[in-house]
């Protein structure tokens, strides 16, 4: 049997080749199927479910719903009682499921490959220079662990290894190149506050480290003001343009936000000090957990928002008790709370088991569901796209089982874009 | 403004490890008359059954017979002694790591280490210090710059009483290092510091004659002379700014000796640079070996918490034992005591550190100044605080008897004339006596929960017979200390 493969391949090239042929027009056949019949409906989607959590600012839930869904975005939302569902749509029947806006993940290091180390580039103690955009890599396995959890927009950053170690990319989970994932570039700065970079350079201690870091913003800021005062052509010379500094002019217009990984008392404090109130940029606090929470008075006068996570709990040795992380951030009025996993640290589809947990240490499940969806797309100024399910935005959501942060629960479809993503009738991935 | 004041008179019921100093952001009282308690200004003599009025955080009278006002706050303190916040002279306990391991940083400042969650600052209200220096530790070659702070307050803003007051400098090695590699570094440091402002000079000067489309028309000695005029504060860079403000006399220096040879070259040192006279003293045990060089110095010397040195003869192996302060006292130099950093002894109070002293033949008053306004003196604070005097930061430990009596414990802190400390409020202190409801454990029966109740209720009594004020440490106390500290 053996001997006669070998022979015929070698006698007769062309027949394999043609076989060969076949198998391949066979496979495109399959996956071109659902392609074809989506074309046919011109990207129309229906959907017609038990519940729509629609994370609206009034916090809208709509029993018994129909979402429309038309050229990548989301056309209508209303009660079935209300809305005959128009010709040319495909209707999609979950009535006894959940659509829930697409989880977002304000801290995640997935959309590249991690296992390719295109992580942290550890050159310098700070790193204005680079971008995680150079480093996407479209479909890889991590992403499609994302989409079958019901996560379609992650931040994806640099890491932590170094204080500033480039510039985050805010990107969909889906998409087969670089510019069809992309929702905003740069996404944000990165900053590590202590923890990590600690580390390098046989040991550096927070004094310098945030000298440092107050540098390299001052010398970025002062670029961005020689730009401004060109700009307002009030006769400034023309500033001599610097790749390094140049991606931080958004920053300092406002256009984007700087994610700063935090974690005790005295880091957040630095942070709100040093980026919030000093250098007065848009601040999104990261983990923040240890004792991080007893910085809420400073957190809330700062007014910026914090993304906890992913871990949840912290004994306190000075109070000799057991802490929620999100639970006590809550309790000190810190309601701008989301929540994040650090992907690949805590598995990306494992987000939702965040909330879980952070409920489980005294939060409120509202609000956990809303920090996982809303509250990350505001901090990152993206909430004019995702974050909930509204007419207008990009239609990215998850058709669940039940409420998402029961872990009983599974995301059964995700949709992103208005294309469907992920199936779990087609295939399961979990 | 006006919601972060909100928030934070609600933080007491957020935190217990920021609980002491959280009682101070409720509105206190404008006005408050400390009444009827011994009065110990340490500057001046005692006064018995007088009164400490104190105005918006100031020290506004002081005796006998003080007017109260009808709108002051009069608090009762018959029977206790009223005596001036402590100083902790040199510690780096407030911060993430003690030293940096880049050994020449002028340019940094302790503001960016300190960390206000620290149990160290909630310690050091319990012990009665209401001022702390905060400084890098001795492991460097010029540290950062520090600042003297009180412990209480969200933020190092807030602490903060004076800033900047000093540099660090040792000339003792740092480790890895040794005398010679130190010495040379920190000449390096200050022949490199001339050269800069040379250089700086003719820069100047060229940049001058660039305004005016000339070129350099001397040679580069008359330039620098021409340039020196020229050169303004903001030109200095950051590496160079703070030791220009030392070599000038704006900052202080405390300069580590950590053997008795290591004296004469920090004073060379800070003569050969110009900072002699804002120079303090930070002394080895061993130092006392050189107390007739310091005291011909006459700069203020802060010692070692290791009041005790021993050594033994080479010859008979007998053990000398030097009680330091003694030393220092019957040459007649004034100095500071330290707290011992170590948590787990007497030596962290620093009354007791001066207890000590009268107890090997300082006399008292030599003792009590060193503890309150040798080190304001030392640190340019003396006129603020370190004594109670009309006019000073409102900064008093009220103590249930004599400082220097080993039952007497810290009853209350004022700083800036709020109440920051309270012991009967204690939460940590309720914990250890057992005043709070025992945690249910899983399984105890409910007669054990009673046992426990009156055995936790004896124990203060125990406390009195000879243990003194010292609250015992618990181990979880201790671990807690060295996690935040390691």
């Amino acid at each position: 049997m053996n001997h006669t493969t070998y022979s015929t391949r070698h006698r007769n090239p062309w027949g394999s080749a043609l076989s060969r042929c076949a198998i391949v027009a066979g496979l495109l056949a399959l996956i071109a199927v659902p392609v074809a019949r989506a074309g046919e409906n011109a990207g129309r989607l229906a959907f017609r479910v038990g519940k729509v959590i629609t994370m609206d600012p009034g916090d809208t839930v709509i029993n018994n719903a129909v979402v429309l869904v038309s050229n990548g975005k989301i056309e209508r939302v209303a009660r079935q009682s209300e809305m005959t569902i128009p010709e040319g749509y495909r209707v999609i029947e979950a009535p006894d499921k959940w659509l829930v806006p697409g989880i977002i993940d304000a801290h995640n290091h997935t959309v590249a490959n991690f296992w390719w180390m295109d992580l942290n580039d550890m050159v310098y103690l700070t790193n204005p220079g680079l971008r995680t955009l150079e480093t996407i890599e479209p479909e890889n396995e991590l992403l499609k662990d994302a989409r079958a959890g019901g996560i379609t927009t992650v931040m994806m950053i640099p890491g932590s290894g170094t204080n500033m170690s480039g510039f985050g990319t805010i990107s969909k989970t889906a998409g087969k190149t670089v510019d069809e994932m992309v929702l905003r570039a740069p996404g944000s700065l990165k900053i590590a506050q202590a923890g990590n970079p600690e580390w390098y350079w046989y040991g550096v201690g927070r004094s310098f480290m945030n000298y440092n870091t107050r540098q390299t913003m001052e010398k970025a800021k002062a670029y961005h003001e020689a730009w401004q005062a060109f700009e307002a052509g009030e006769g400034a010379e023309r500033p001599e343009f610097d790749p390094v500094f140049d991606d931080f002019r958004g920053l300092f217009q406002h256009k984007f936000p700087v994610t700063v990984h935090t974690q005790i008392y005295q880091v957040v404090m630095t942070t709100l000090d040093m980026l919030k109130k000093k250098l007065d940029v848009r601040t999104v606090l990261d983990h923040c957990t240890f004792d991080g929470y007893k910085t809420a008075p400073l957190t809330v006068e700062a007014d910026v928002y914090a993304i906890n996570g992913p871990r949840q709990y912290n004994f306190d040795r000075a109070e000799r008790k057991m802490n929620g992380n999100a639970a006590r951030w809550w309790q000190g009025g810190v309601k701008k709370l989301g929540l994040n996993t650090d992907a690949p640290v805590v598995p990306q589809e494992e987000l939702p088991y965040q909330a879980a947990m952070a409920c489980w240490y005294g939060w409120q499940p509202y609000p956990a569901l809303r920090g996982l969806t809303r509250i990350p797309a505001e901090a990152l100024l993206i909430d004019d796209r995702v974050g909930s399910v509204e007419a207008g935005k990009d239609a990215d959501f998850g058709i669940w089982t039940g409420d998402p942060i029961d872990p009983r629960s599974a995301c059964e479809m995700t949709v992103i874009n208005g294309k469907v993503v992920y199936d779990a009738d087609v295939r399961r991935r979990f | 403004m006006e919601k972060g004041v909100n928030m934070r008179s609600m933080w007491p019921l957020l935190t217990g490890s920021l609980l002491c100093a959280a009682s101070v952001f409720g509105a206190p009282p404008a006005k408050v008359a400390l009444e009827g308690g011994r009065i110990i200004p340490v500057v001046g003599d005692d006064i018995s059954k007088g009164t400490v009025l104190i105005e918006h955080g100031k020290i506004t009278a002081v005796g006998k017979h003080v007017e109260v006002p009808y709108d002051a706050m009069v608090v009762d303190v018959s029977g206790k002694v009223i005596f001036p916040g402590m100083i902790d002279t040199h510690s780096a306990r407030g911060m993430d790591i003690r030293n940096e391991n880049l050994p020449v940083t002028p340019f940094l400042d302790v503001y960016d280490a300190l960390d206000p969650s620290r149990l160290y600052f909630e310690d050091a209200l319990r012990d009665g210090i209401t001022s702390i220096h905060a400084i890098v530790a001795n492991n460097c070659v010029i540290g950062s710059l520090s600042r003297v702070i009180h412990p209480i307050g969200l933020t190092p803003d807030e602490m903060t009483l004076q800033a900047p007051v000093a540099l660090k400098l040792s000339v003792a090695p740092k480790r890895r290092s040794d005398r010679m590699v130190q010495m040379a570094t920190l000449r390096e440091t200050f022949l490199e510091l001339a050269d800069y402002l040379e250089n700086l000079a003719e820069t100047k000067y060229e940049e001058s004659l660039e305004k005016e489309d000339k070129k350099i028309d001397v040679g580069p000695e008359e330039a620098r002379k021409r340039g020196k005029p020229l050169i303004k504060f903001e030109d200095y860079d950051d590496a160079h700014r703070n030791l220009i403000k030392l070599t000038r006399g704006e900052l202080g220096a405390f300069i580590y000796c950590g053997i008795a040879g290591d004296v004469g070259r920090a004073v060379k040192l800070a003569k050969d640079n110009g900072f002699f006279g804002r120079s303090t003293l930070v002394l080895g045990d061993a130092c006392f070996k050189a107390v007739s060089e310091i005291k011909e110095a006459g700069r203020p010397v802060v010692l070692d918490p290791d009041l005790l040195y021993r050594e033994r003869d080479p010859i008979t192996g007998d053990i000398k034992e030097t009680f330091i302060p003694k030393v220092f006292a019957d040459a007649g130099v004034a100095f500071s005591l330290l707290p011992y950093p170590n948590n787990s002894l007497a030596e962290r109070y620093l009354n007791y550190q001066a207890a000590r002293c009268v107890r090997n033949g300082v006399d008292r008053k030599t003792a009590l100044e060193s503890i309150t306004i040798n080190p304001a003196k030392a640190l340019g604070v003396g006129d603020r605080i370190g004594s109670i005097e009309v006019g000073k930061v409102a900064n008093l430990v009220v103590f249930s008897g004599d400082p220097l009596d080993f039952e007497s414990w810290v009853d209350m802190v004022y700083i800036n004339g709020i109440r920051a400390y309270e012991r009967k409020d204690d939460v940590r202190l309720k914990q250890l006596f057992g005043d709070e409801p025992a945690e249910v454990t899983e399984g105890e029966a409910p007669e054990d929960e009673k046992k426990k109740g009156a055995e936790a209720d004896d124990k203060p009594a125990d406390d009195a017979d000879g243990k003194g004020e010292a609250p015992a440490e618990t181990p979880s106390d201790k671990a807690n200390e060295t996690g935040t500290d390691g």
